[in-house]
């Protein structure tokens, strides 16, 4: 069952010297959290999905994670949840260490309603039988609130989310438009005045307008709340548009975080800026579009032999920039403005570089 | 809860409910309704063909035909209804706490079953009768043991898939307990599978007792039931042919009916899954044309799509 | 960010016109399809054409009626929907011509395939997960074109490799869970090209994979149209996927089409305020902090269309004159159509790029 893949982590390591400053300013406080999920067949953690990544997120503030499919986004809000085997580090939500959480002190943790997930698809998350006011006054009624005021803040919460609590209220998922079910896991989150939400690829399957509409609603969210928010999204000009902070994960490492328009628009991470320049635009006409560089990485015979090794940088089987340093994984390095790289040739100019370098075809 | 309730618009299910509400009727006030004493012997007209005194005429010691079937339903409904009950609470209680009480539990009470299911029906219910002496209630106790299985593995299998939903997930995420997880999410849409094997069940059980009685096992004559009129009427099929036929047809229309009743239940079942993909057109909320939305593609659609790519 | 000029941009397009052959593979008419049975009406009047080798896109909100537009031309109508009226005619090899209307399940199947490519969002659901890629893609080889078992496989690896896919010999026997969701678009590309159909149709093909997958597939889909001259309409909700790859593109707005022209034309120089809103919500390649943009409003219901304009409900600069009769698609200049009454001093208006207009 879920709710013991939280028992299976061992007592929280010591904290590691840097979090030394009092927590409670931070909303989440992540720190060299490695997760693996168990091997199939046998004992032991299998291969890791997130290897020792440290994050912030302070109260008001919308951090936007950003990767691959598969590069462990998903996986760091699970297990910020008690929904992913940790396997080393620590998180702290409010100030509270969650990976030291047991039974029934997990399951008070979870009533409190500290924090909320939002999954990805809400005609999977929210139970098809029940209606609208049930479903977002449920986390409420798990926390035993009386009727009545779960009742006003249902409607508060639908209200917050551009729901009317009277029209809708009555409706089960399937009567409602993609949009509006995913606003009713919105309100269903933020019914128990979460200090962190994590909404998991929120807008993936919407539209432009709803995307931009859901997006907002977190904006706003945050600014009226105080909430801390982190997005999970593989639209990048929609994110940065909301974001404080973007975190760029490949393959369970962090190769780079900082202040959203300073990553997007000047990346220090090849990957990120292989990510920026994949993004779709208007003014690229077609011909100029082919020319992309770094697309598809080195072909097979351009990669350097070692880039599969162990210890090697995780990006550097598709990075044009790899050289014999890159053998050992680089630590994600500081950098001004409260930015860090894991790369060791992070240079501003790396998305020229890219331009320039040997361009691949497929 | 809303499949059961979709299920009483379905006209198929309207006619099983009615023809049900009506053996149940005869269930309670068979023995009223019976124009004559059922154990009333007239050995001066065995045998007879229908006539103004016996409409259905008279067996082959002259006991009236209609007041035996009227007075015999109770006890073959009840009988059946006992088992069926039995089985439920013996299979639905254990199939839905294999889930959450530990895998020991889990483990013997999967054991327990499959030893049960290796047991043959007739067999096992003459032992039982032996056992604890021949009556109805023992012989439709013994059923009930082997049909919860049946219950068992039908209830685990669909709380198993519902166990996995990401809404259970959520719920969990909430805090909330497993009796309340079981409540709210759980049980509304295991209902459904288990109305359906109630129904097939009842079914099972409604032709076992006939069979039982058959045996001289359950009822001992002259109590009458449907399944021991058909047992003896049998004897004198020579004399009167259509005869096992009066007990046959009323066994077939109330099996019948329960069969339509589980198919009715099991359709809209399916109606509902298939409706948030619908949901478009079905809920007005939508433009009705489908959703751009990938969430929303309807399975059968996708199938459709196959074909495209594959031939 | 740096726009290039609309004139720039219109010629960049002009040049891509005069590639590809100019003869009509698509030609859609009048095309009106009901759902719900019949009751309502969730296309009305679609016609447009797609010529070989050109990449026409189309855009919309949910429910717009692009995807259903693009299922009757595949034969894929949900339950309950069906062409009411119009037609669709696809022209086949040697001046042959198909009425995809009037096809029947057989003739759909041999078509399918063949002479009509199709390639779906969700890729991992149209392949058999108990068999290998390789054969899912070797069978249709060897049943529409007659290949031996060898040439089948030999084929299929070419293909493979024709769409990208890395060591193609080992991901032939691959199983579809063992390949992630970029190389199963890639599988299906292949196979939905196999044949070399004269039209592709893909649906929300790459709404699903990350940026850099996406941006990879599109690029695969504009390198097959011009080695292959493959015609290609491409259905999406994101007018940026839109301005990546295709040659025109069509708006359809609640069953309708409303702008229809060369992308860079409409991408920079919208005429109907629909296609102006769409720009303001696409994602745009801006990375700043910004109020992002809604369409505010819900596109009406199928069959509940106001009598004037759609969108005129949605609409900044609706006037009563919108309201009061069908609005005409109407031809403009520069080999465009615009289904806006105010379209001419509206276009000035709504040109100013939407990344300029401050936050």
């Amino acid at each position: 069952m879920t709710t013991t893949t939280g028992r299976l982590i061992d007592p929280a390591p010591p904290a590691p010297e840097k979090t030394a400053p009092p927590t409670d300013r931070r909303a989440l406080s992540v720190s060299g959290l490695s997760v693996a999920y168990p091997r199939r067949h046998g004992r032991g953690a299998g291969e890791s999905v997130l290897r020792g990544v440290d994050l912030e997120v302070t109260p008001g503030q919308i951090l936007g994670v950003i990767g691959e499919t598969g590069s462990g986004k998903t996986t760091l809000a699970r297990a910020v949840v008690g929904l992913a085997p940790v396997v080393g580090g620590r998180i702290e939500v409010a100030g509270i260490d969650v990976g030291g959480l047991r039974k029934r002190e997990l399951r008070d943790h979870r009533r409190s309603g500290v924090v909320q997930y939002m999954f990805q698809d809400p005609l999977r998350s929210l139970d098809p039988d029940l209606t609208v006011a049930d479903l977002v006054g449920e986390p409420l009624a798990v926390a035993g609130v009386e009727r009545a005021e779960r009742r006003a803040r249902v409607a508060e919460a639908l209200g917050r989310v551009g729901l009317d609590a009277d029209a809708l209220g009555g409706r089960i998922p399937a009567q409602l438009s993609g949009g509006q079910r995913q606003r009713v896991s919105l309100a269903r989150a933020i019914v128990t005045r979460p200090a962190l939400l994590l909404a998991d690829e929120p807008v993936s399957a919407l539209d432009a307008s709803n995307r931009n509409h859901v997006l907002r609603l977190l904006d706003e969210l945050r600014r009226d709340l105080g909430v801390a928010v982190v997005v999970i999204s593989h639209d990048l000009s929609s994110l940065a548009g909301i974001a404080d902070r973007i975190a760029v994960l490949y393959r369970g490492r962090l190769v780079e975080q900082g202040p959203t328009a300073e990553v997007l628009a000047r990346p220090l991470h090849p990957y990120t800026a292989l990510l920026t320049a994949s993004a779709p635009r208007l003014d690229r006409d077609p011909a100029v579009r082919r020319d992309r560089p770094g697309r598809s990485g080195p072909v097979s015979g351009e990669a350097p032999a070692w880039a599969g090794e162990p210890g090697a940088c995780v990006f550097a089987h598709r990075c044009p920039l790899a050289e014999a340093d890159c053998r050992t994984q680089p630590g994600g390095s500081p950098h001004p403005g409260e930015r860090s790289a894991a790369c060791h040739h992070p240079v501003t100019t790396s998305a020229d570089r890219l331009a320039r370098a040997p361009r691949a075809t497929t | 809860m809303r499949t059961l309730r979709r299920t009483g618009r379905m006209p198929a299910a309207r006619v099983a409910l009615a023809v049900l509400a009506v053996v149940a009727l005869l269930a309670v006030l068979g023995g009223v309704l019976a124009p004559q004493d059922p154990l009333a012997q007239d050995t001066t007209r065995v045998l007879q063909g229908p006539s103004g005194a016996h409409l259905l005429g008279t067996d082959y010691l002259g006991r009236d035909v209609l007041s035996r079937l009227l007075a015999g339903t109770g006890r073959s409904v009840f009988g059946a209804v006992e088992s069926v009950g039995a089985a439920m609470v013996l299979g639905v209680v254990p199939g839905l706490a294999s889930l959450w009480l530990g895998r020991s539990f889990e483990w013997s009470a999967l054991r327990v079953v499959d030893a049960l299911m290796t047991l043959p029906f007739t067999l096992f219910a003459i032992a039982a009768v032996g056992v604890f002496g021949n009556g109805l209630h023992q012989a439709m106790l013994a059923l009930g043991v082997l049909l919860a299985p049946l219950f068992f593995r039908v209830s685990r299998a669909a709380a198993l898939g519902l166990k996995q939903a990401q809404y259970v997930e959520a719920a969990e995420l909430m805090g909330a307990s497993r009796g309340r997880i079981l409540r709210t999410h759980i049980a509304a849409k295991v209902l459904p599978t288990i109305a359906v094997t109630t129904a097939h069940a009842l079914a099972t059980a409604l032709l076992t007792v006939a069979s039982l009685t058959f045996l001289g096992v359950g009822v001992q004559p002259p109590a009458p039931t449907w399944g021991g009129m058909l047992a003896s009427d049998l004897g004198y099929l020579a004399q009167q042919p259509w005869a096992p036929a009066l007990p046959g047809v009323l066994i077939m229309i109330t099996v019948g009916a329960l069969n339509l009743l589980a198919d009715a239940v099991r359709d809209s079942g399916a109606a509902q899954a298939a409706e948030p993909a619908a949901g478009g057109s079905a809920g007005g909320t939508s433009t009705g044309a489908p959703d751009d939305v990938p969430a929303a593609r309807d399975a059968r659609e996708r199938k459709a799509d196959e074909r495209v790519v594959t031939v | 960010m740096s726009v290039s000029s609309p004139s720039e941009a219109v010629e960049a397009v002009e040049a891509v016109h005069s590639g590809p052959g100019g003869e009509p593979v698509l030609t859609v008419d009048g095309l009106h399809i009901t759902v719900a049975g019949g009751r309502a009406e969730a296309v009305r009047d679609v016609a447009f054409t797609v010529h070989a080798g050109e990449a026409v896109g189309v855009v919309g909100e949910s429910g717009s009626g692009k995807t259903l537009t693009c299922r009757s031309l595949l034969g894929v109508l949900p339950p309950g929907c069906e062409v009411s009226a119009g037609s669709a005619v696809l022209a086949g090899d040697g001046g042959a011509v198909t009425e995809l209307t009037a096809l029947d399940r057989r003739q759909w199947e041999r078509l399918r395939g063949a002479e009509l490519g199709a390639v779906f969002q969700d890729p991992a659901s149209y392949l058999n997960p108990a068999l290998t890629v390789g054969r899912q893609l070797a069978e249709p080889l060897r049943v529409r074109l007659g290949m031996t078992r060898a040439r089948a496989r030999e084929r299929a690896v070419e293909l493979f490799a024709s769409v990208g896919l890395r060591e193609p010999a080992q991901v032939y026997h691959r199983y579809p869970h063992e390949l992630s969701g970029g190389m199963l678009q890639r599988v299906l590309i292949a196979i939905a090209v196999a044949c070399d159909p004269r039209l592709l149709v893909a649906d929300e093909a790459t709404t699903a994979l990350d940026t850099v997958v996406q941006a990879e597939v599109l690029d695969l889909l504009a390198r097959l149209r011009d080695e292959r001259g493959l015609a290609l309409l491409l259905v999406t909700h994101d007018l940026a996927v839109v301005a990546e790859v295709t040659d025109r593109v069509l708006v359809f707005y609640a069953g309708e089409i409303v702008e229809d022209g060369p992308t860079q034309d409409v991408v920079h120089r919208p005429a109907h305020p629909y296609t102006a809103a769409l720009l303001r919500v696409a994602s745009l390649g801006d990375w700043n902090r910004r109020e992002l943009a809604v369409i505010p409003g819900r596109p009406p219901e199928a069959g509940q269309a106001p009598p004037g304009c759609r969108f005129a409900d949605r609409c900044d600069f609706a006037e009563d004159r919108c309201r009061t009769a069908p609005i005409p698609l109407t031809r403009t200049p520069g080999g465009r159509r615009v289904r806006c009454v105010r379209a001419a001093e509206l276009t000035p208006i709504l040109t100013a790029p939407p990344e300029e207009v401050p936050a």
